[in-house]
């Protein structure tokens, strides 16, 4: 099972990428095509958020469950992960204003949410970066991701809640109104799906690459 | 004293990145008796204090400390062990006094305490911390390291800057801890003649 | 030995008095934070003057301000409180004789006096430079006061992981970012209500949700944070 799952993992995507351009129909009120972007973008975010939640969680179990240092790969690497997938998912969002909206940027709640959540990533990797001894950067980095986990509720709930009031001009997010046919949610779906699997599968061998590395040549004492 | 208070240790291991500084140490401690640990400089003799304090966590081996038959948790064994290490520091800021009132608030201890043993090490009261000599502030750290009367001392380079004065004060207070029934694990004994020597620990790099 | 709930808040009590005597004794985050304040208040009301912003945009965009002051004065001196005790070695001595949550209530209780103090200073300058007057003083209090604690809450906290690890200022600056924003973004609302004289009562409420929040997982935290 193990050697064909990554390969019913590529068959998944592709049959997601035909079907975004060639099953589900045009959304109303876009620009041309634009509107596939959907099936990519939204997934994107959304797995950046699970990143996040898995950060987290992976580090309650490292500071609660023993300090296994698999636990604390297991978070680092999420970090990593979901940093990669915030980017992807602002750029795409990006592209996909400019064409919506003629700007790539306008402080929308949800690109807000997203901002944040990549400069909650650096502050981890640059807190991880700060400490030398390896028990002291693990213990620190889980502590902060689990603050993380804490003020998340209201960096996203609070947020789009503000930044209406303070930008009434804002344009109201699309996403939340879209009526969407059957079709486009069964695409969307399937590409979440994907996109999730693909993260935790790539989770995996990030996780075993840096076991790897914690392995190399131990107890080698000063010459 | 009753020999359910113990010291013992096997198998430590700790490691600073990809240098290995304690490959597996074991030892044991009973009442009354001191274990010397020596060693060239970098073999490790601090790492295992600290350690044995539960001040670093080892990444293998067991550290085991029971007094009166309960064994400890580190936290616990933290807050009980006498720790004297030369890169331990006490408030620049304030005095003496200060200090150890300030110590023996944290530790619930009453606050004539504190001036009990600046008396017995023989320290100015008002004189600012970051004033005070070198070998003042051995003798300070040695006030701190028994202010809770614990029964198990760790000390690390215990006569660093003592003069003749310094290292008979040392000895008398170590041999009273002793007298009592305390433990010991100290590093760099030197001059010390410590009277209990039960082992020695030969750490190499 | 058990800790009794009296000797808990007398470590707490112990810890908070030695910040103040040390404090007061080389007066080094008094003099850089209450400068630094002063200093930026200064630069505002000269570059801004009381007349300098449209006075429809006021009640808007000098709330802001404020709190922008108060969290850049905050940042210069509240990080020291963890950061010099592991620069002077004392921070050995704490480990081995306090219990962590008494000691970090007590750095928390001199946080939050200190920053009590550089609002002290700061808003009622602000306001007059600025010639804002206040619809609902109380509001204004209570948004100060509960502001207040959730920085000094996250700030300490933020200070105790910054403490052990190198780089301090600037990583403290990039650390706290994030965590501080929700809380400076409802205080602002909240300031802006109380200036402008309606509503504000949702985020005052989370803002009570946040402190309350942040205090309770950094006492959560904190022992993981400070010992091994």
């Amino acid at each position: 099972m193990r050697k064909i799952a990554p390969w019913l993992l590529w068959i998944w995507i592709m049959v997601v990428i035909w079907a975004a351009f060639f099953y589900a129909p045009l959304a109303e009120g876009f620009v041309g095509q634009s509107s596939r972007i959907l099936f990519f973008h939204v997934p994107m975010a959304w797995v950046s958020f699970v990143a996040f939640l898995a950060a987290g969680a992976w580090s309650i179990r490292f500071l609660a469950g023993g300090r296994r240092v698999a636990h604390d790969h297991a978070a680092s690497a999420a970090v990593e992960l979901g940093l990669l997938f915030c980017v992807l998912a602002t750029v795409t969002g990006a592209l996909w204003a400019r064409v919506m909206w003629g700007a790539f940027w306008n402080w929308d709640p949800r690109q807000t949410s997203i901002v944040l959540a990549m400069i909650f990533y650096a502050a981890y990797l640059a807190l991880r970066s700060a400490v030398e001894e390896p028990e002291t950067r693990r213990r620190l980095a889980a502590a902060y991701a689990v603050l993380g986990l804490v003020v998340a509720p209201f960096l996203f709930f609070v947020l789009p809640r503000l930044t209406f009031s303070l930008h009434p001009d804002t344009v109201v997010n699309l996403r939340g109104r879209i009526e969407m046919e059957s079709r486009m949610r069964q695409v969307l779906a399937a590409s979440s799906l994907a996109f999730t699997v693909l993260f935790f599968w790539i989770h995996r061998i990030q996780v075993r690459l840096k076991a790897r590395a914690e392995r190399a040549p131990l107890g080698r004492t000063r010459p | 004293m009753p020999a359910t208070t113990l010291l013992e240790f096997s198998g430590v291991v700790r490691a600073f990145g990809r240098l290995r500084v304690l490959g597996g140490v074991s030892g044991r401690v009973a009442p009354g008796t001191v274990l010397a640990v020596t060693g060239p400089n970098g073999s490790g003799k601090s790492t295992l204090l600290k350690c044995l304090a539960g001040l670093l966590a080892p990444d293998a081996g067991r550290i085991d400390y029971r007094e009166e038959g309960v064994t400890l948790d580190t936290a616990t064994r933290r807050r009980r062990v006498g720790f004297l290490s030369p890169d331990l520091a006490l408030y620049e800021e304030l005095t003496v006094e200060e200090n150890l009132h300030f110590f023996c608030r944290l530790r619930a201890l009453p606050a004539s305490r504190g001036g009990e043993l600046r008396e017995r090490v023989g320290l100015p009261a008002t004189r600012r911390c970051g004033a005070l000599s070198s070998g003042m502030r051995q003798r300070l750290r040695w006030a701190f390291a028994l202010l809770h009367r614990p029964r198990l001392l760790l000390l690390d380079e215990p006569l660093e800057h003592f003069d003749a004065g310094g290292v008979e004060l040392a000895r008398d207070l170590l041999g009273e801890h002793l007298a009592g029934g305390g433990l010991a694990v100290v590093a760099n004994p030197s001059r010390l003649e410590l009277p209990h020597v039960a082992d020695r620990l030969e750490l190499a790099l | 030995m058990s800790r009794t709930a009296s000797s808990w808040l007398s470590e707490a009590a112990a810890v908070f008095a030695k910040e103040w005597r040390c404090e007061l004794r080389t007066r080094y985050a008094l003099n850089t934070v209450l400068l630094f304040a002063f200093t930026t208040l200064v630069m505002v009301s000269v570059a801004l003057g009381p007349m300098g912003v449209d006075s429809a945009a006021r009640a808007t965009v000098l709330p802001m301000l404020l709190w922008l002051i108060l969290l850049f004065a905050a940042a210069a001196g509240l990080p020291r409180v963890f950061g010099h005790e592991e620069e002077k070695h004392t921070a050995t001595a704490l480990r081995l004789a306090a219990t962590p949550s008494a000691l970090f209530c007590g750095k928390l209780a001199f946080s939050l006096t200190l920053f009590a103090a550089i609002e002290a200073l700061t808003a009622p300058l602000f306001l007059a430079m600025m010639q804002l007057p206040v619809a609902a003083p109380g509001r204004f209090l209570a948004t100060l006061v509960l502001g207040g604690w959730g920085l000094a809450a996250a700030s300490t906290l933020v200070a105790a992981i910054v403490g052990q690890a190198r780089g301090q200022s600037t990583l403290f600056a990039v650390l706290s970012f994030p965590v501080l924003l929700p809380l400076l973004l409802l205080a602002i609302e909240a300031t802006r209500a109380a200036v402008g004289g309606g509503g504000g009562a949702d985020s005052l409420s989370r803002l009570v949700l946040y402190d309350a929040a942040m205090t309770v997982v950094s006492l959560m935290l904190f022992p993981a944070i400070w010992n091994p």
